[in-house]
């Protein structure tokens, strides 16, 4: 299958380095403490952050450090074909762990001992690249509840198709097959903090298809910091100041 | 859970009392109602209600079945509600599971009708394409996104809003199927047959605090509740389907009294939501 045209247009129009229109609105959930919507393209996820509080579970508890708990769930009707998968499948088990390592990462723990923070993200609508916009969708959220972070982390995915690196995969070339690279990457500090990776590639074409995911995430900082900043103003606005 | 201190509940329960509660409402008085329709745009109808901080979303998926041998001219409709983890923390893992069956029991009951389907308020004869062979079934998939109390009534409402903005495809039959085989059938792309949506009853919930019954309750005020009963009326002012939750027994003269203030809070609330479905439907044609 054809996934770049000779005129180098991908399936949806966008051309290779382009990624799908975003847009991302804090404060979705009115009774979560923290909460964001990110949409990437027909990606459609809400985060919403609880906490920091007391341990639920104090086996659980740690001395030095706040427990970070998440958990990612599908809605049945995210999917084009109807889907009716019980909680807690291998595949939503794998992404809950990958997003709470990440968040992990970036949030400075060690300010809340004896905490727990919870990070609930549903996903509304699934076009591929669900698992980025869901540590999009997070970072909002704890950004939102006010939780002290190294830095904003963001996540973007990128592929290689027909022999041209892709940025942000859309359902349909996330299921061509080919090599799927999904890089979390923290702007400030200039590094990555998670690389994965489904299929083959050789390494100096991997180089340049994780360099281009990572000028995604950069971008997408850019757009995350814009919100955050116009959510600033806005709180600052009502307040009168 | 709600945590609230002994002068907090008596709060709630004298404003109750005194019929001015404590976000101003009087006894009979629902939150400010947003519809929006058309949300996910995957499904063949959607609608996301917003009632105070409660937000739900409903959607309507349709795909070609078999009817039952019991009711070859009738299609089927099932009803599902998730609770999803980010409405509260408790509904982590399977913790929403037990909320979310009791709620899609309620909904089946309150807008389907019995088991054969008599008194639904879709009618279920017009989903079948083919009699005893082909006909629509229609899941209806709920979520909710954030909860603070009626959710009952916000999923009732966001499911008629969902039908209202369903549109099923028109489906030729290939004529010359004959004896058992399946007729072939061609899915039209273009045109999109529209439900009559204006016999679905509404789910009015009258949760009873003290002496008094009030409607549209959040959380706070449902946890200070004795018992609660739901009653699904429709346009017509009958009364479609009945649940009553909560402990605490129930006079049975107080519960005609509860049916009747039902019945007249109803034809707001139905007014109300036509006009904020209009409202939606046409909001998304422009845009």
């Amino acid at each position: 299958m054809e996934f770049v045209s000779l005129e180098g247009f991908r399936l949806d129009g966008r051309r290779p380095m382009e990624m799908r229109q975003i847009r991302a609105e804090i404060g979705a959930v009115a009774k979560a403490d923290g909460s964001a919507v990110f949409e990437m393209g027909n990606t459609k996820v809400i985060a919403a952050v609880y906490g920091p509080r007391e341990v639920q579970n104090r086996t659980q508890q740690i001395n030095d450090q706040a427990l970070v708990r998440c958990e990612y769930s599908m809605a049945n009707f995210s999917t084009g074909d109807r889907m009716r998968k019980p909680k807690g499948d291998r595949r939503s088990t794998e992404i809950s762990l990958v997003i709470r390592q990440t968040m992990e990462a970036c949030i400075l723990t060690h300010l809340m001992p004896r905490s727990q923070i919870d990070i609930f993200v549903q996903v509304l609508q699934a076009d591929g690249g669900t698992r980025s916009a869901c540590i999009n969708a997070a970072t909002l959220a704890l950004a939102d509840a006010g939780i002290p972070m190294r830095d904003l982390v963001t996540s973007c995915s990128s592929g290689y198709l027909n022999s041209t690196p892709l940025l942000d995969l859309n359902y349909v070339e996330d299921s061509a097959g080919g090599p799927d690279v999904t890089v979390g990457f923290l702007p400030k500090l200039d590094k990555v903090t998670l690389l994965q990776m489904d299929s083959k590639l050789p390494i100096d074409i991997f180089e340049n298809v994780m360099q281009l995911a990572i000028e995604g995430c950069k971008a997408i900082a850019n757009y995350i910091r814009e919100i955050m900043l116009e959510n600033t103003k806005q709180l600052e606005y009502r307040r009168g100041i | 859970m709600v945590g609230l201190s002994l002068g907090e509940k008596h709060f709630i329960q004298g404003g109750i009392a005194q019929d001015i509660r404590s976000d101003g409402r009087k006894r009979l008085t629902y939150r400010p109602i947003n519809v929006e329709t058309g949300v996910i745009p995957q499904a063949n109808g959607s609608a996301r209600i917003r009632m105070g901080a409660t937000d739900v979303i409903s959607t309507v998926k349709a795909e070609l079945g078999k009817p039952i041998s019991l009711q070859p001219d009738k299609g089927k409709v099932s009803i599902y509600v998730d609770c999803s983890p980010t409405a509260a923390p408790m509904f982590e893992g399977r913790g929403g599971e037990e909320l979310s069956t009791e709620l899609s029991v309620a909904l089946q009951r309150s807008l389907l009708g019995g088991k054969s389907g008599a008194g639904a308020g879709i009618d279920l004869s017009s989903l079948v394409v083919v009699e005893g062979k082909i006909c629509w079934d229609l899941y209806i998939d709920c979520l909710v996104v954030c909860s603070d109390g009626n959710l009952l009534d916000a999923l009732g409402a966001a499911i008629k809003a969902a039908l209202s903005n369903t549109g099923i495809p028109r489906v030729q039959v290939a004529a010359g199927a004959s004896g058992d085989e399946q007729p072939e059938v061609d899915i039209s792309d273009e045109e999109f047959l529209q439900f009559d949506t204006s016999d679905i009853p509404v789910i009015v919930t009258l949760t009873k605090v003290g002496r008094h019954y009030i409607v549209d309750a959040t959380t706070e005020e449902e946890s200070q509740m004795s018992s609660a009963i739901s009653i699904s009326v429709n346009r017509k002012g009958h009364i479609c389907g009945l649940t009553k939750r909560g402990g605490a027994g129930l006079d049975p003269s107080i519960v005609l009294d509860m049916i009747s203030v039902a019945k007249h809070v109803s034809e707001q609330l139905i007014n109300k939501l036509d006009s904020e479905i209009a409202a939606a439907e046409a909001g998304e044609d422009e845009s």
